[in-house]
């Protein structure tokens, strides 16, 4: 066949400048998680101190902390979690074991997904009005509350997932032995599925360790360390944007060093729990 | 005993077969069988509360906001003015800079996006692809505040010194487009949160296209590299075909997120409730108005516009998702975690 | 070579199974005796997993699948709804194609088992550990790792797992779907010596499409196609001088 020289050339230019786009597209995106990365060391690591973790935070121009801030965080992430984890693991076991091809189970899959990408300052609506406006107050319950909410569907998906993983040999196996039903899902299916089990769990820690839109409107905010559940309480998320927004330099630095935090934090748990499924996966 | 084809042993209840049967009950019950039920009520109940939450959400957004529709009815959503002194509220400029941001966050997001995905697919060497694809990932993890923060800080001087003065000098005199670029260059305002809202969404349709251009067959690839085609042509011409559902599924809910997204946003946007032209100017978005006003918001009027603005929201992005999962079920994939 | 009891281990009659609507055991009556291994040939899709499947009433998992007719064990037709299937299950140990070793210590997938009925104490249960392991002719080889997790045994050291797994609750009936069809030839032959060994225990189904298999381990044999028994009898009887000229094309390997 006769080839034409200028369909050739015009094809191998397109291909070209598409390849270096790509190249480009590939570049802005790494080059973008490393500059927020390097922001965040350089900016957070300035005068970052011991005092971070030791003293609560200041009124501008005072030296202090993130103490409160850091301690409340874990408060209403575990308490948001030892909600989310039960639930949503049995909701999970519901989809992937008794409701896997009904009509109940689809819709119950529907809302899961819904919820899984809601935005979560609407669950922050969501629980400002039916914990805060009738109690009266913002309080670590109702912050706990919504980061309950939006780390469960993700439990229930990765539960759900990771079960259906498991294969119907292994139940059979379990049943032909004359093993209860419910019995073969506890000692079997979970525990065939446990490291996907506990990675979902640690993405929804990841995920809800740096949620500041639901807190806004349900743990407020609190200036001091606080030992009760009943009031408002002290987040990382929402220090670091009360004192990024501030005019004070001092303020700034440690709204940085509260970034530097999380984002250590969250990448970690995310590494970890990457190698915790791959490593049990080849056990 | 020899076997015949058609057996015909009579079982009837002779002793031997009573005796047996006695045998048979005298075995033991699996331990634990008498649980089955209670176990099995309590994961449908932890399901249905997946259920209520969501009809519960509707249903309180619903209620708090009614009052607003019944003052202000279509108002409400055609006016910008927001007057939280005399007490009068319109949704307008919220709703048009959530659905501008977003656009932009997908205009420039997408194909950041799928350029990645495809140089990781089919350009990317083998050794750096697996530590490549992870840092598309961990991006997608970092928390939005922390893109608001980096927003604020350093892009937004960029963009005040360099990109917007850039912008108006030379793209401000151009008829037709030149209104979308006038202005004194704040830093701030609605071109920059959906810069910000770009990042953010990249990496969430990066990975998941990327999965969808795995799943393509090695054979279908091996023939089409086999007649001739070049890199670029194989991306366009066979790969999205194939994939197309998962790319716009993955693009649709990226679109979900960007509508939603608060922090990133809030940082860079300015909050002002003001309709305008350019792009360049400060404007709001629902999740940008809820966050910066709600905590001080006084008065019934106030807070029920707040709330309304919440479902407008809520069904904004409800709609959103839905078709995107009506799209994903013809491929039998669920959406993306 | 005889049974030892006068009455059938099981015996079906007039059994019919459908998946859905479609008909997939038509009309089949044997008999099983016991201390014998009695072999299920025939080509695939002709009904012999599914008809071991009705014994340990599995199809009970699955909506849509439903049986018909009797299938007598001990007096009791455990097709009826009636009967427990649990208790049917002690009664019948199952090995599947695949080697199913639980997510757990070798030890502890003999347990499991046990513990689901009693409750021996540890001297009593790692005896009967040991015994459900020596007659699996597997004891030798794990008996140092019992405490390492099932699935880091070789592919024929599993599936006599599960084997093991299977006697250790001292069932009647062992149901065998194709045990060797994932094993490479040297532990299937492991694993034809050790069925040679249970039949002395044992009321032992075998599910096999390997023809020289059935022919050297059991000692009957029924021929199944398309749902129906198209002929049953002695294993050197069906293998030699078949009487239906199905049979004889099928074991000669003219068909299937």
């Amino acid at each position: 066949m006769k080839t034409d020289p200028m369909v050739i050339l015009k094809r191998k230019i397109v291909n070209r400048m598409m390849i270096a786009l790509f190249t480009i597209a590939v570049i802005i995106s790494i080059g973008a998680l490393a500059a927020i990365l390097w922001k965040l060391s350089v900016a957070g690591l300035k005068g970052f101190t011991l005092d971070v973790f030791l003293k609560s935070t200041p009124a501008p121009g005072t030296g202090g902390g993130l103490l409160n801030a850091i301690v409340g965080s874990v408060v209403l992430v575990v308490t948001g979690l030892i909600g989310a984890i039960p639930i949503g693991i049995m909701a999970g076991t519901y989809l992937a074991e008794y409701g896997r091809n009904s009509r109940l189970g689809d819709v119950i899959r529907f809302c899961t997904d819904i919820l899984l990408s809601a935005p979560s300052i609407i669950i922050g609506l969501f629980i400002y009005g039916i914990i805060v406006l009738p109690s009266g107050h913002f309080s670590a319950w109702a912050g706990a509350a919504s980061l309950c909410l939006i780390a469960l569907p993700v439990i229930v998906r990765t539960t759900e997932d990771m079960l259906r993983l498991v294969p119907d040999s292994l139940r059979e196996a379990a049943i032909a032995l004359g093993c209860p039903y419910w019995k073969m899902i506890v000692k079997i299916g979970w525990k065939a599925a446990r490291p996907g089990i506990v990675t979902g769990i640690l993405l929804a820690l990841a995920r809800i360790s740096g949620e500041t839109a639901p807190l806004l409107f349900t743990s407020l905010n609190n200036q001091f360390s606080t030992s009760t559940m009943n009031g408002p309480i002290a987040s990382l998320p929402i220090v670091i944007f009360q004192f990024a927004m501030s005019p004070y330099k001092d303020w700034q630095n440690l709204a940085w060093s509260g970034a530097f935090l999380i984002t250590i934090t969250v990448l970690a748990i995310n590494i970890l729990s990457r190698s915790v499924f791959f490593k049990k996966r080849t056990q | 005993m020899s076997m015949t084809q058609q057996s015909s042993v009579n079982w009837d209840k002779s002793a031997g077969a009573l005796f047996a049967r006695e045998q048979v009950k005298k075995l033991p019950m699996p331990k634990g069988e008498y649980f089955e039920g209670p176990f099995k009520i309590a994961t449908r109940a932890a399901s249905f509360l997946l259920i209520a939450v969501m009809a519960a959400i509707f249903l309180l957004l619903l209620y708090q906001s009614f009052p607003v529709f019944k003052t202000f009815g279509f108002t409400f959503i055609t006016s910008s003015r927001w007057n939280p002194v005399s007490n009068n509220f319109g949704s307008l400029a919220s709703i048009v800079g959530t659905l501008v941001t977003s656009l932009i966050a997908v205009i420039f997001g997408v194909p950041l996006a799928l350029g990645s995905a495809f140089f990781l697919n089919e350009l990317c060497p083998f050794k750096l692809r697996s530590t490549l694809s992870t840092m598309i990932e961990l991006l997608a993890a970092i928390p939005s505040i922390i893109y608001g923060m980096w927003g604020l800080f350093v892009w937004v001087p960029i963009m005040s010194h360099v990109i917007q003065p850039a912008m108006i000098k030379n793209l401000g005199g151009i008829p037709l487009v030149g209104g979308f670029f006038q202005g004194p260059p704040f830093g701030i305002g609605t071109l920059t949160a959906g810069l910000i809202l770009s990042v953010m969404i990249l990496p969430f349709i990066a990975s998941v296209s990327l999965q969808a251009f795995k799943s393509v067959p090695a054979s279908l690839r091996e023939a089409a590299y086999g007649t001739g085609a070049n890199v670029w042509e194989i991306c366009w011409k066979i790969i999205i075909p194939y994939t197309k559902t998962s790319v716009i599924g993955a693009i649709m809910l990226g679109l979900g997120r960007a509508l939603g997204e608060t922090m990133a946003v809030t940082f860079v946007i300015g909050n002002a409730h003001r309709l305008s032209l350019s792009l360049l100017a400060p404007g709001t978005t629902i999740s940008a108005t809820l966050a910066n006003e709600f905590a001080e918001a006084f008065g019934n009027t106030y807070i029920a516009s707040l709330l309304a603005l919440g479902l407008i929201l809520f069904l904004i992005t409800f709609v959103i998702l839905s078709i995107t999962r009506i799209l994903l079920l013809s491929t039998k994939r669920r959406m993306p975690l | 070579m005889s049974s030892n009891t006068d009455q059938p281990r099981i015996s079906v009659q007039g059994l019919k199974f459908y998946y859905q609507n479609t008909l997939a055991i038509k009309n089949v009556s044997i008999d099983f005796a016991d201390k014998c291994v009695t072999a299920l040939i025939g080509p695939s899709g002709c009904g012999k997993s599914t008809l071991l499947r009705v014994f340990n009433r599995m199809y009970d998992l699955y909506p849509g699948q439903r049986a018909e007719g009797a299938v007598m064990v001990d007096g009791e037709n455990i097709v009826d709804p009636s009967v427990a299937a649990s208790k049917l299950r002690a009664k019948m140990g199952m090995v599947f194609q695949r080697p199913t070793p639980f997510p757990m210590s070798i030890f502890d997938n003999i347990a499991f088992p046990i513990k689901l009925y009693q409750n021996p104490s540890r001297s009593e249960m790692i005896d009967r550990v040991e015994t459900a392991l020596r007659k699996a002719a597997l004891w030798n080889e794990v008996k140092d790792k019992l405490n390492q997790s099932g699935l880091g045994l070789s592919g024929g050291q599993q599936q006599r797992l599960c084997i093991a797994r299977a006697i250790a609750t001292h069932p009647e009936i062992l149901l065998l779907d194709e045990p060797a069809s994932a094993l490479d030839p040297i532990s299937t032959a492991q694993i034809d010596q050790l069925i040679d060994e249970l039949r002395n225990e044992f009321c032992v189904v075998l599910v096999t499409h390997n023809l020289a298999q059935a022919a050297r381990v059991s000692d009957f044999t029924a021929f199944l196609y398309l749902g129906e028994i198209i002929e049953s009898g002695p294993t050197k009887q069906i293998f030699t001088a078949p009487r239906e000229k199905q049979t004889e094309d099928y074991v000669t390997g003219r068909m299937g």
